[in-house]
């Protein structure tokens, strides 16, 4: 299992675009992919939990992947973040 | 016997067994579910994800264009696939024992809240995907229930509550001689169907499925709004008379189908269809008609609470257009008053809408969604069968300023580089007397006039035909309405411009000598009148018309 903490930097903070994206490039992965904001914790590979995160610019997330791919998973969605999602 | 009276919707007579559908007491029907039906649920929750997803996909390909919409529609896929959204509806489905349609509804309208609720606008605006998907999913599930049409055949008269559109359609295939609804409206979608596929209908009979019992013998009087529930001996006797006589002056009239409408010298007079839904499109290529030649796009406005999109309005252009081809379709631009827009467009509360801000005003008030419009019909042409019309032209300067916003919207296509036709022919209604007294210089300006009988007549003789006490001032062949068309046909024949009259007179047999006599070169009528004109301009004969129309209304110039 590997955990990750990102903060969101793209400025429209995690709407609709980013968390299809980060549903799209989870669910490519065999293992398990869980987001944690503060007390909620959800399903990475559910479009519907990942909006309902409501994450906004400034936030901290942790990411926690778990399964034979999860170093890959980890880093493509680390990217993603980093990278704003191709928005700025 | 009994005889009630009802509201006349669609005309004509229909002798049948009365076939009785409820179709809201199926859904609450299932609201729950029993132990062994779980399976069956879980199986249904399956195949119907699965064709909503189909279906979305087939959108997502038409709409190469568009890139927002897309992604809209991806996320919507997203959804529907959502492990969690399954986890969740299984769960209601097991163990809970809710009906898949419930299940949906509970799923969604709670995903929904909780997105309303959101501080962040963005975000709560979201709830808007989640009820959309849930639309579609519960419309795609209740059009699975409509087994309950299976029971019509060709004896049927349906009885029901309420009736769709697409109803409409399904029950005119199964044969059925008429129906016979407790709701419904002269103008509802489902009756204006109704009327095009010469479906025999009457409307608002209250309690009607108590007063009405499964497979009694009922007859519908379409034209007279009448219903009678188990005629005696002699009404039905007069009754299968006079359908007889229908039938055969049908059977008549549907021999003319391929035969083209010519007058008896040989004068071609084009007769195509006023459509006001993209549903009455099979009817206009059913009956052979020589093109659209008004397509009302006021469906795509009234009772919205938003704008329709450009790529909505596109999709349903082209469909018409393409499956037109090569026959001419005439787009007009909205034309609606301001009181039925309120809801979308931010418009004064007006005092007297019929002299306000409607028709082409409405377009010229509001740019954006007049170039909307153009924009898609533009994109719409490309089999180069489609003409734009504009309603409500009162000079030559209103259509002076419509052109500019069509040649911007050329000018905004090309730069974005999408497909469109620059080559499109443009007419104006002439609708109103000031028009139709100067068409010489809006005719200059227009490849074509249509005029619109309803409302030149109207703002002629200063009288709203549905007020019944002034009703008997409405003559459509009143001098003065005559003299106006006939300026407007010889300033459109001057300038090279063709002639057509898209109103209702032009439906009415014993106007059509006259029309024809004017000079008229294309007559435009509701899908269900147009054998009953053909065979009006048949026994024309326009070198005697004209005459008699010269002499009788002292044309002589």
């Amino acid at each position: 299992m590997i955990r990750k903490t990102i903060v969101i930097v793209n400025t429209l903070g995690m709407h609709a675009r980013p968390a299809t994206m980060i549903v799209k490039a989870a669910t490519k992965y065999r293992s398990d992919f869980r987001l944690i904001k503060g007390d909620t914790e959800i399903n990475g590979k559910s479009i519907m939990g990942v909006m309902t995160l409501a994450a906004e610019f400034g936030s901290e997330l942790e990411l926690v992947a778990d399964g034979v791919d999860e170093e890959f998973l980890i880093n493509e969605i680390s990217e993603l973040f980093a990278s704003k999602f191709g928005e700025e | 016997m009994k005889k009630i009276i009802g509201l006349a919707v669609s005309s004509g007579i229909a002798i049948g067994y009365a076939k009785l559908v409820r179709k809201e007491k199926l859904l609450i029907k299932r609201k729950t579910i029993q132990n062994h039906e779980i399976e069956e649920e879980l199986l249904r929750f399956e195949t119907s994800v699965n064709q909503v997803v189909k279906d979305i996909d087939i959108l997502i390909e038409d709409l190469s264009h568009s890139k927002v919409n897309k992604e809209i529609l991806t996320t919507h896929k997203m959804i529907l696939h959502d492990p969690e959204f399954s986890i969740k509806i299984t769960k209601l489905i097991s163990n809970e024992l809710y009906s898949l349609e419930n299940a949906i509804n509970e799923h969604f309208s709670s995903l929904v809240e909780l997105f309303n609720n959101m501080n962040n606008e963005y975000f709560s605006l979201r709830s808007q995907d989640y009820q959309d998907v849930a639309d579609r999913l519960l419309a795609h599930l209740l059009k699975q229930e409509k087994d309950y049409f299976e029971k019509l055949d060709e004896n049927s008269i349906l009885i029901l509550e309420n009736i769709t559109p697409s109803e409409v359609t399904k029950a005119f295939e199964k044969k059925i001689k008429g129906f016979c609804t407790e709701k419904g409206s002269k103008n509802s979608h489902s009756s204006i169907i109704a009327r095009s596929m010469n479906l025999p209908s009457v409307s608002g009979i209250s309690k009607i499925l108590s007063i009405i019992k499964e497979d009694q013998l009922i007859i519908i009087d379409g034209s007279k709004g009448l219903l009678i529930i188990t005629p005696d001996e002699k009404t039905l006797k007069e009754y299968r008379e006079l359908f007889q006589k229908e039938e055969d002056e049908k059977n008549k009239l549907q021999k003319l189908k391929n035969i083209e409408s010519r007058t008896k010298d040989g004068k071609r007079i084009l007769l195509m269809c006023n459509i006001e839904i993209p549903e009455e499109l099979e009817q206009v290529l059913k009956y052979k008609s020589d093109g659209i030649g008004l397509f009302r796009t006021e469906f795509l406005f009234i009772g919205r609470s938003e704008l329709p999109y450009e790529n909505e309005q596109y999709e349903i252009y082209k469909k018409i257009a393409e499956s037109c081809a090569p026959k001419p379709v005439i787009i007009r631009t909205i034309d609606v008053g301001g009181d039925k827009l309120s809801k979308i467009l931010n418009i004064e509360h007006e005092e007297n809408p019929n002299l306000g801000c409607r028709g082409i005003r409405i377009s010229l008030e509001n740019i954006p969604v007049f170039k909307t419009q153009i924009r898609a019909i533009l994109r719409a042409n490309s089999k180069a069968n489609v003409k734009i019309m504009f309603p409500m032209i009162s000079s030559v300067d209103e259509v002076k300023k419509a052109k500019e916003i069509i040649e911007i919207c050329k000018n905004e296509l090309e730069k974005e580089k999408i497909t469109f036709n620059p080559e499109i022919e443009i007419g104006a209604m002439i609708e109103i007397p000031s028009a139709a007294l100067t068409s010489d210089s809006i005719a200059e300006e227009c490849d074509f006039l249509s005029i619109g009988t309803n409302d030149l007549i109207q703002y002629t003789l200063a009288v709203d035909r549905d007020n019944q006490t002034v009703a008997s001032y409405y003559q459509p062949n009143h001098p003065a309405v005559i003299k106006l068309m006939k300026t407007t046909i010889i300033n459109a024949h001057r300038k090279g411009a063709k002639v057509a009259i898209c109103g209702e007179m032009a439906s009415e047999p014993e106007f059509i000598p006259i029309l024809i006599g004017l000079g008229i070169d294309e007559l435009s009528v509701s899908p269900g009148k147009i054998f009953l004109v053909k065979n009006e301009i048949l026994k024309c004969d326009l070198p005697k018309s004209a005459k008699e129309v010269e002499t009788k209304y002292n044309l002589k110039e």
